[in-house]
Parts: C-alpha cells; structure tokens; sequence
C-alpha cells in the first residue's frame, strides 16, 4: 500500500474542442483532506466527474491505490471505494431520507438487489449502514419524510450522507456548502474535519474560511490547470493565487 | 404509504376482484378478457410506473405468446403448461433483445425505438404468413383440459385463468416489494443519482423488461386459448396502443390500478359499443378527461376518496413537526 489514495497524472478532458482539463497531476494522501479551489470555470467539476468515471477523460491516466481505473465505469469504480455527492443536489425526492441511505449502502453490492424475490430489509447491513449515517448526520428527527420535503440544509446533509454510505475510501464532496446557512455551513465544516479521520476527502469549495481551516492540502486550479498547490498557508500568500483571484476572494482566516 | 397500497391489501383487491366478477358479468368470456388484460397491463406498468419506461412494445410480447400458443397447440399438441412456459421464456427473451437495444437512447428517442420495433415485428409476422397464418392468423386454437376435460365452457376457462392471473399478481407484488423493486423506483426518480451510487441501471431496466415482456407473452398465450384463434392483430401496434391506454387509465402509482384500468376499458368498450358503432370517439373523451383532470388514474381516485372518508384528520398535518 501506498500512501497515495489517489493520483492522476497527465489527466486531459475536452468536450468537443475546448479544453476543459489539461495536464493535472494530482497525488491526494490516504485519509487526508485535499480541497480544490479556483474561480468558476476552472474545471473543478469536470475534474470531479473525470475521477468518478461520468465522464472519460481524453488523455492521462487515473490511479486509485496504485491501481489503473482511467478505463473502469462508474459504478464499478463505487465498489473500488469512490464515492461522491453533487454541486447541484441529486437525491430521490420522492422517496423517505433513510430509503435514500438504504439505496447508497446497497449501490455496494448492486447484483444482490437484481434478485426480484430478495426483500429489501433481508439486508440488515446495508440498513445498519443507513442508520449510522443518520445518526452522523443528526437526521434522526426526520428518517421518515420523503428527500424532496426536507429543508436545503437537510438536503445539503443528506446529499453528503449518500457518498458516506457507500463506504468509500476516497470520498469526493462538490460544494458541500453551497446555498447553506452560516448555522449550517458550521455543521457542514465539522462533518467534514471528522470525515477526515476515516476517509480520502476531496472537497470542492468556494467558502475559504474552510477551506483554510480543515484542508491538509490546498490545489488552486484555473482555466483547467493546476495552478498552485500547498499547505494552506503557502497558497493563502501566493501571488499567483491572489492574481487569479484579483485579491479580493480570499478573505477567510486561519482561525 | 397509503393503507391500500400495502401488499396484502393489493392481494385481497385481487381476489375480491376475481371473486365478484362472475356475480356481477353475464359474460364469463369478457370477465375472462378482464383478467387477461389487467395481467398484462399491470406487467406494462411495472415498465411505466415502476421503472418510468414508456414502452409502445408491450404488443410485441403479446401477440409473441399469441403465435406460441397458435403454433404449439394447432400443430403439435403440446401440453397447455409446457406452452405457458414457453411463451413466457420467448416473451423473456424478446424483451430482453428490444429492451436491450431501446435503452440506449432516452425519453423520446426510446419510444420511438420501441414504436419501430413494434412495426417491425407486425411486418416480420405478416411476411412469415407461413408460421403465423398471416392475415388470417391460426385458427382452431384449443382451450386447455383438466382431467381429459376441455374447459370449453366460459366459466370453467374462466377459473382457469382467474388461477394463473392470482398467482402472476402476487408475483409481480414481490418483485415490487423486492430490492429489486426498490431500485427500479430510485431508477424511475433519478436515474444519475442511481449510477453514481453503484447500480448498473442498464441491467436494472433490462430486467424490468424481461419480467414485462414474459408475463405480457403468457397474457397473449391465454388470450389466445379464450378466442380459439391467434390473429394478426394481437401483434398489431394497435394492442401496444391498447395496453398503454389501460394502463394509464388505470394510474401507474399501484399494481391493483392496472387491473381497474384493463376492467374499466373492457366494460366501458362494451357498454358503449352497443349503443353507438362510432364508441372509440366516446372513448377518446375519457382518455382526455383522465389526462385533464385525473393524473393519478383510477387509482388516485380511490385513494383520493379513501383518504376522504377513512383518513380525514391525518391528511394534512404530516409535514407539521420539526423542520
């Protein structure tokens, strides 16, 4: 084993003829908390979809624990041990916050669920799964009302709630703040510090005050480049960074 | 969840269903066609309501089991069950090739997909007239028997039936239930979501088919032993047509919707037919009233008016606590 959970080296994306990702070599350390900032366009969540197999990269490769996965599909590479939540909010709205759970604890092992004749609750695990997770959460008040009913700040939970349920080894967070309260947003930066014990998380974030506070590693990306990478400190005072930047969007402290 | 949503209740609707037609029809061969088609609508909503998959194949795989039946009882005699059998691994199979192929591509491009398909396999029978008797179908298809007994009779083939639909909709129950089950309604809300969790969808939804398209082939094997004939029109895009019509009558939110859906249709055709030969039009304006006014279907209805008489005080407080 390696102490590189996850690396890619030389990854390229293009979508027609723009070059949304180039030449990014990432190395992301096992059970550290890598954060990846830049401005909007700068192929964060092109990045993102690139590692969990949604969309196939058109150059570079992909390696998750040593081991080649550029050309494994999505959902196979779920039981590798990746998972994800969405910028934009993607759960199951018609079904209740613990279906929801039950779902992503089960997407482990998908083949047993192809059986019609198999009940659901027969899978005591994947259902244990989905309880812990509510109890990480705080969620227990509402297992029971449909995704689409709950508040945006449940949602935002929930939606980091269904990566934590497939028990990734690496786990990928696309702005798991975004559109959240500052009660919340602070509930949000302690799930995320604590994730960071027991898993690889890769975390997309414009809110700087966490990033600078929780993030191990910072990479700074910019017009699908890597532009800078480093403590938190070093790319907070780096010119280049507050060039691209222009100053004026890193405004958290180090507390 | 609704109380008559719950799988036994779902189970008792049917028998009760199957119970009450014989006292309430004078007809045992329309009661039998009730049966027959709620079989094979609830089996098409299982692809729309439960997978969110508008198939206009769902005729390929009953008049599939129709030409099974036709041939393996005019020409060589088979046993009834063997023929059953056969026409629900035939229908599996050719499900799972349409299916297979039609979702590739989403949202219209696959009912498209599924509408080709449908011509071609009409075209493919009316070529073949060899097999299938073409335009004029097979003819003198036999009722099964029991103990060196043809059910010749309406009712005796009526139980017969009312038999192989009781167990088919606990069947189809389970698989709803199942994880399976489950899966297929996460696959229905958010397909993505379902990917990106692990599930291969893909396989998900071509099972789906297969299970509609072999319960679909031994509707049509029975309907076929009901008419005494295997006609071209079971394999006709006109059936497909008749299925989804059902079935979205019916309301896609609940197996028992589609057997309403088949007994509302059949009844309503019947009634109106013999008091106007121009009855489709009729028809078309409760199709438009259903797509107007009632979304839920039948179905909706009776939950809606359940809920009014037995669940008036829970109803609208269930978002109340906590936020």
């Amino acid at each position: 084993m390696t102490d590189i959970a996850l690396q890619t080296r030389g990854l390229g994306v293009k979508y027609g003829n723009f070059h949304a990702l180039s030449e990014v070599d990432l190395q992301i350390r096992r059970n550290s908390v890598h954060s990846i900032i830049g401005p909007n366009g700068a192929g964060k969540t092109t990045l993102f979809h690139a590692l969990t197999g949604r969309v196939r990269p058109s150059s570079g490769r992909i390696e998750l624990d040593g081991r080649d996965i550029t050309d494994t599909s999505d959902d196979d590479r779920v039981r590798l041990g990746i998972a994800r939540s969405f910028q934009v909010t993607s759960l199951f709205p018609n079904l209740t916050l613990r279906e929801n759970l039950r779902l992503a604890a089960q997407g482990r092992t998908p083949w047993q669920a192809l059986a019609p004749w198999r009940r659901a609750e027969a899978n005591a695990e994947a259902l244990d799964i989905a309880d812990g997770v509510i109890d990480r959460l705080a969620l227990g008040k509402v297992t029971g009302r449909l995704a689409g009913e709950l508040s945006h700040g449940q949602q935002r939970r929930l939606e980091v709630g269904m990566a934590m349920a497939a028990r990734p080894r690496v786990i990928l967070l696309d702005e798991p703040t975004s559109g959240m309260g500052i009660d919340d947003i602070e509930v949000m930066k302690d799930l995320i510090r604590d994730l960071g014990h027991d898993h690889t998380v890769l975390f997309i974030e414009h809110n700087m005050s966490i990033v600078m506070n929780i993030s191990d590693v910072v990479t700074v990306m910019r017009l699908g480049r890597k532009l800078v990478e480093g403590p938190p400190a070093q790319v907070r005072d780096d010119p280049e960074v507050q060039r691209a930047y222009l100053g004026n969007m890193i405004t958290g402290d180090i507390a | 969840m609704n109380p008559l949503d719950k799988p036994f209740a779902q189970l008792a609707l049917v028998l009760v269903t199957v119970l009450a037609l014989p006292l309430f029809l004078k007809s045992g061969i329309l009661a039998t066609e009730i049966l027959i088609f709620a079989m094979v609508v609830a089996a098409c909503n299982l692809l729309l309501g439960y997978t969110g998959l508008l198939s206009f194949g769902q005729g390929i795989f009953f008049g599939i089991g129709t030409y099974v039946a036709g041939i393996f009882l005019t020409r060589w005699s088979v046993p009834v069950p063997l023929v059953l059998a056969g026409a629900a691994i035939l229908g599996a199979a050719t499900a799972t090739l349409v299916g297979w192929l039609s979702i590739r591509r989403q949202g219209v491009y696959f009912v498209m997909l599924t509408l080709a398909f449908s011509q071609l396999f009409y075209f493919m029978a009316y070529t073949f007239s060899g097999v299938t008797g073409g335009d004029n179908g097979l003819l003198g298809v036999p009722r099964p028997a029991i103990g060196g007994n043809a059910l010749d009779g309406p009712w005796s083939y009526y139980t017969y039936v009312a038999v192989c639909f009781v167990v088919i909709f606990a069947l189809l129950v389970m698989v709803t239930q199942s994880t399976f089950g489950r899966t297929l309604l996460a696959i229905r809300e958010n397909e993505g979501r379902a990917a990106a969790i692990g599930f291969p969808t893909k396989l998900f939804k071509i099972e789906a088919f297969a299970i509609s398209g072999a319960v679909t082939a031994l509707g049509g094997a029975l309907h076929a032993m009901l008419i005494g004939v295997a006609p071209l029109s079971n394999i006709e895009y006109h059936t497909s047509e008749l299925i989804l019509i059902m079935t979205i009558i019916g309301g896609s939110s609940s197996l028992f919707g589609s057997v309403l859906g088949a007994g509302f249709y059949l009844l309503l055709a019947d009634a109106l037919s013999t008091i106007w030969p121009r009855w489709l039009l009729l028809l078309g304006l409760v199709l438009v009233a259903v797509a107007l006014f009632l979304q839920g279907g039948l179905w909706g209805l009776v939950v809606r008016g359940y809920d009014l008489i037995f669940r008036r005080d829970r109803a609208p407080n269930t978002s109340a606590e906590e936020h």
